[in-house]
């Protein structure tokens, strides 16, 4: 590679990704000096520099949206960018704007004074650039890294409570664990086909069939197998997925808000690179790994979730059947059901980050506390009726019902699972989302029929919170009247990955 | 024949624009608001007259077809029309809205303005299910039904059991309807369309139309309902408010009647007829069976909503027996069951809404505090146990006939079943109207006064028309209830 070649193309396409590290580190010196300032009394610059997070993401979602080039493999074939790399990274970005507007009330409230917050959630927001646009074993397993170290930090952020920290812990170890699983998995894949590059790999392995019952086919099944049940570790899917409820209930709540949305995005669009293209002929490997996996997560998940008395924990369990759902949607390997998976997780990030700002925007008056538990919901439909008509839309449309907006990304879903003739799991599936059906009613019972004589006194919700439910309250009924725009983008970010 | 404009389309985007109407009212105009809907309801109701009078009797094709919207990028065209077997499901729901409305007047003492818009919501979309075109959307439209009732029976409802109503009415709906959804999608995965014109030309392969007709009825026989699963319908009806029950009995049972009739029998008739004896079964029990347990409610709401269960029976059977009398009869008794348990549980909530209790030990003779009260409630209790010259004679009466060609023996059962009817019927009118009152429970008196009244009376006549010149509704029906059985065999 020569080396005007890198500033030739691979800068302009890595472009985003480049302004956020150089962004990270300007943001950090500037942290560094001014808050250690006498001269401005040591300031508190948490929610100052959230903003110019946020900018800076702002800045980086469009120029990630204005990329010059179409699909380019740069940095000596370890990374690739095309318009579905494009797509997921808008997404990303867009996303983590919505979560850090989410947190700034919360870092005032909970008197969260040290700045790396924001810091941390551009390095990982980073990491998951990188991971989505890997097009090689190391690079997946160093993005991996960098979004997984500052995940881990973040679960402990709030350092008076030892809930965080034992959320952090768990998270630390379990993906440790999970990272030491993905090298083991790469490094029996190096040893047994000498390349770590998927383009390499998928050409390796076009019509490896014929050698069924040798020893290198053997050995490259076991590193995908360790590969996929260390990235299934990393998404929460069941059996894997006990580190999740904990950790989402100890973690601070705009933290639980970004680990439901953003890093599933990542790990989903990861999941379509490695398995549709790199891995595509070891499909009856990971298409039953991955059903197992999914209809275990759908009903265990819907199951545990009946019992849960807290928010956070039902959403943990919550997101564990939407993963299920997800997978599901993967494992029919095909190009619809890519365009059913991508349907459905946008309406599922819309619906989480929703539900999470009207979590995060209804303060107590007096005790500025947030509600944990869901009984505390109660009677919100009574005294806010705006509110109660807002988060009405966004339950039912976790249900699955008809006209709402998730019925039509789980409808796009299932099409295409029975399209692949997936009978069993698409029976199970639409099963436990009855099952899960149960506790959202639940949830809408407290909200507006509970009997209860007290009525709790909310303070108004702040301008960022509320500008990211209305967004999200607009997006889910634009969806339900006409979703045929982000089809088309979704139809047309699944037909590069046939290039 | 004058050539009106898109009927169909203004039934239903009348009752929205009501809606719209009524969210700008003030609050405290409350009597405005009510005015408002009931105006809207009736002009809807007279606007779906015209329907009928400009029906073209002698052809089995869909009528008043429109486009109504189509989901690009798939080949989903949402067309809506009618024919023969929902013209009358049209009206009857137009002529039920504004009963409802009318009867929850002065009953509803809260939150009124949102309990009409969610009634005229629910009669907007329950016109789009019986009238749309296209399978996706019949289930679309289906289970969108569920969102008001579920708010209607857990807000309004009467206080004690109303949440456990609520989630049984819906996580039973629910589950079977999930499975309708996996086998449209399977359906339109296969063919490649949505279209119930389109769709009534294909025939599925054997076991294909197994899967379907049995998902079908996952969901279809919850809604009916039929006997396994039955059990929501008490419940929903008595904690349910007056009107939500009349909307429940009236409009929401004949929703799963209808989707057998357009979907389950003229797409899979080879499963159809080889499940005919699980249907013919479980009808059979329900009507014997709930008409048993009939007899020994305390409540007066639960007793007419398990006598409900036991009409749908007959519905049931009727229906399957796949000769003109026998259908005819099943759409004609969807109708009068329509009308009359209605009626029924209109004449419940009026002693309810006076007394606040529906346990029939509290009550005896009404004949002597409310003299034209018990008259209208004997009229309908006659009508429930099938006397001649009321609606459900003639409905059952040729049920009976089109199941004796079919099967003699469940004839023999379900005839049986109609005797316990009588039964069930007389006993009710027995305990609450004749007999002395009982002073001790109840001591303040007051007949029914103008308003109620005429909740009753259309009710009535409609009844005793039907009962006495049947062919002006069965005309209608015949060519498209015949198209039907060529489609089978």
């Amino acid at each position: 590679m020569n080396f005007f070649n890198l500033f030739e193309n691979d800068f302009l396409v890595i472009l985003p990704e480049f302004f956020i590290c150089i962004a990270i580190i300007f943001l950090l010196s500037y942290g560094v000096v001014y808050s250690t300032s006498t001269f401005y009394n040591y300031p508190i610059l948490s929610v100052n520099i959230s903003w110019l997070g946020f900018f800076v993401l702002l800045i980086s979602f469009f120029l990630c949206l204005n990329n010059c080039l179409s699909s380019m493999i740069i940095f000596n074939n370890l990374l690739i960018v095309d318009s579905f790399i494009i797509f997921i990274k808008s997404t990303i970005l867009l996303s983590s704007i919505f979560c850090i507007l989410i947190s700034l009330n919360y870092l005032e409230y909970n008197k969260i004074n040290s700045f790396e917050y924001t810091l941390l959630i551009l390095l990982s927001i980073l990491g998951m650039l990188l991971l989505v646009s890997s097009y090689d074993l190391l690079s997946l397993y160093l993005a991996i890294e960098l979004m997984s170290l500052s995940f881990y930090i973040l679960a402990t952020y709030k350092r008076k409570s030892e809930f965080s920290g034992e959320a952090g812990l768990k998270y630390f170890i379990l993906g440790a664990f999970s990272s030491g699983l993905l090298l083991f998995g790469s490094s029996i894949l190096y040893g047994f086909t000498g390349m770590t590059n998927f383009e390499d790999i998928a050409k390796l392995l076009l019509g490896i069939g014929v050698i069924y019952d040798t020893l290198s086919y053997i050995g490259i099944f076991i590193g995908i197998l360790f590969i996929s049940i260390a990235l299934l570790f990393k998404v929460a899917a069941a059996p894997f997925h006990m580190w999740s409820p904990d950790v989402y209930e100890g973690s601070p709540t705009p933290i639980t808000a970004f680990f439901s949305v953003v890093p599933k995005i990542a790990l989903l669009a990861l999941y379509v690179r490695l398995f549709f293209y790199a891995f595509y002929e070891f499909i009856p490997l990971w298409q039953e790994l991955f059903l197992i996996c999914a209809i275990i997560s759908m009903i265990w998940g819907s199951i545990a979730a009946l019992s849960q008395k807290r928010i956070k924990r039902l959403m943990a369990y919550s997101g564990i059947v939407n993963v299920g759902y997800m997978l599901v949607g993967i494992a029919s390997g095909t190009i619809t059901s890519i365009v059913g998976l991508l349907m459905y997780l946008i309406v599922y990030i819309t619906m989480t980050i929703g539900f999470f700002s009207f979590i995060l925007g209804t303060q107590h008056y007096k005790t500025n506390y947030l509600n944990v538990f869901l009984i505390d919901l109660k009677n919100i439909g009574k005294t806010q009726t705006i509110l109660g008509i807002s988060i009405f839309i966004i339950l039912f449309s976790m249900v699955g019902l008809p006209p709402l907006a998730g019925f039509f990304g789980k409808m796009y879903l299932f099409f295409s699972v029975m399209n692949s003739n997936l009978y069993l799991a698409a029976i199970l599936g639409v099963l436990s989302s009855v099952v899960s059906a149960f506790y959202y009613i639940r949830m809408i019972k407290i909200i507006y029929f509970e009997n209860s004589k007290s009525f709790t006194l909310y303070k108004q919700m702040d301008k960022n919170n509320s500008y990211v439910l209305t967004i999200s309250i607009l997006l889910l009924i634009i969806f339900m009247i006409s979703s045929d725009a982000l089809l088309l983008n979704c139809h047309r970010c699944a037909m590069t990955l046939t290039i | 024949m004058i050539e009106y404009p898109s009927i169909l389309l203004s039934l239903i985007t009348l009752p929205l624009l009501g809606i719209l109407v009524i969210m700008v009212l003030p609050q405290n105009q409350i009597n405005l608001v009510k005015t408002v809907s009931l105006t809207t309801s009736l002009i809807i109701f007279i606007i779906s007259i015209l329907l009928w009078l400009n029906f073209d009797l002698s052809t089995p094709k869909y009528q008043f077809v429109e486009h109504f919207f189509s989901v690009p990028y798939s080949n989903i065209n949402v067309f809506i029309g009618i024919d023969g077997i929902s013209l009358f499901f049209v009206l009857l729901t137009t002529f039920l809205i504004p009963i409802c409305l009318l009867a929850s007047w002065d009953s509803i003492k809260f939150s009124i303005k949102e309990y009409n818009i969610a009634f005229l919501f629910m009669g907007s979309l329950l016109i789009c299910v019986f009238t749309v075109l296209d399978v996706l959307f019949f289930y679309i439209f289906f289970e969108a039904i569920l969102i008001p009732m579920f708010l209607v029976i857990g807000i309004w409802g009467s206080r004690e059991r109303k949440i456990r109503a609520s989630y049984q009415f819906f996580l039973y709906t629910l589950i079977g309807s999930v499975l309708m959804l996996l086998a449209i999608l399977t359906m339109y995965a296969q063919t490649g369309t949505t279209d119930v014109q389109v769709l009534t030309t294909i025939t599925f392969s054997q076991d294909l139309q197994f899967f379907f007709w049995l998902a079908f009825f996952a969901s279809l026989a919850v809604k009916v309902p039929m006997l396994p699963v039955h059990l929501w319908l008490p419940e929903a009806h008595s904690e349910a408010p007056t009107a939500g029950s009349v909307i429940l009995a009236g409009i929401l049972l004949k929703m799963g009647g209808y989707g057998f009739l357009r979907f389950s029998i003229p797409m899979f008739s080879h499963a159809s007829i080889y499940f005919t004896p699980l249907i013919y079964t479980l009808s059979a029990l329900a009507v014997m069976y709930t008409s048993l347990t009939t007899l020994r409610q305390v409540d007066m709401k639960r007793l007419i909503a398990y006598s409900s269960v036991a009409h749908m029976g007959f519905v049931t059977i009727g229906m399957f027996t796949m000769n003109l009398q026998g259908i005819e009869g099943s759409l004609f008794l969807m109708l009068s069951h329509g009308i009359v348990s209605s009626a029924l549980f209109l004449c419940v909530g009026v002693i309810y809404d006076r007394h606040k209790t529906r346990i029939i030990n509290y009550y005896s003779g009404l004949t002597v505090s409310m003299p034209i009260y018990s008259i209208i409630f004997l009229f309908f209790i006659l009508a429930n146990m099938g006397l001649p010259g009321t609606s459900s004679f003639v409905s059952e009466f040729m049920v009976l006939t089109g199941a004796f060609k079919s099967n003699v023996f469940i004839t023999i059962l379900i005839a049986t079943g109609g005797v316990f009817g009588a039964a069930y019927s007389l006993w009710l009118y027995n305990r609450t109207a004749f007999g002395n009152i009982r002073l001790t429970y109840i001591n303040n008196f007051q007949d029914i006064d103008r308003r109620e009244f005429f909740v009753f009376l259309p009710c009535i006549i409609i009844v005793l028309i039907m009962g006495i010149y049947p062919e002006i509704f069965l005309s209608i029906m015949h060519v498209s209830v015949q198209h039907l059985i060529e489609q089978i065999y």
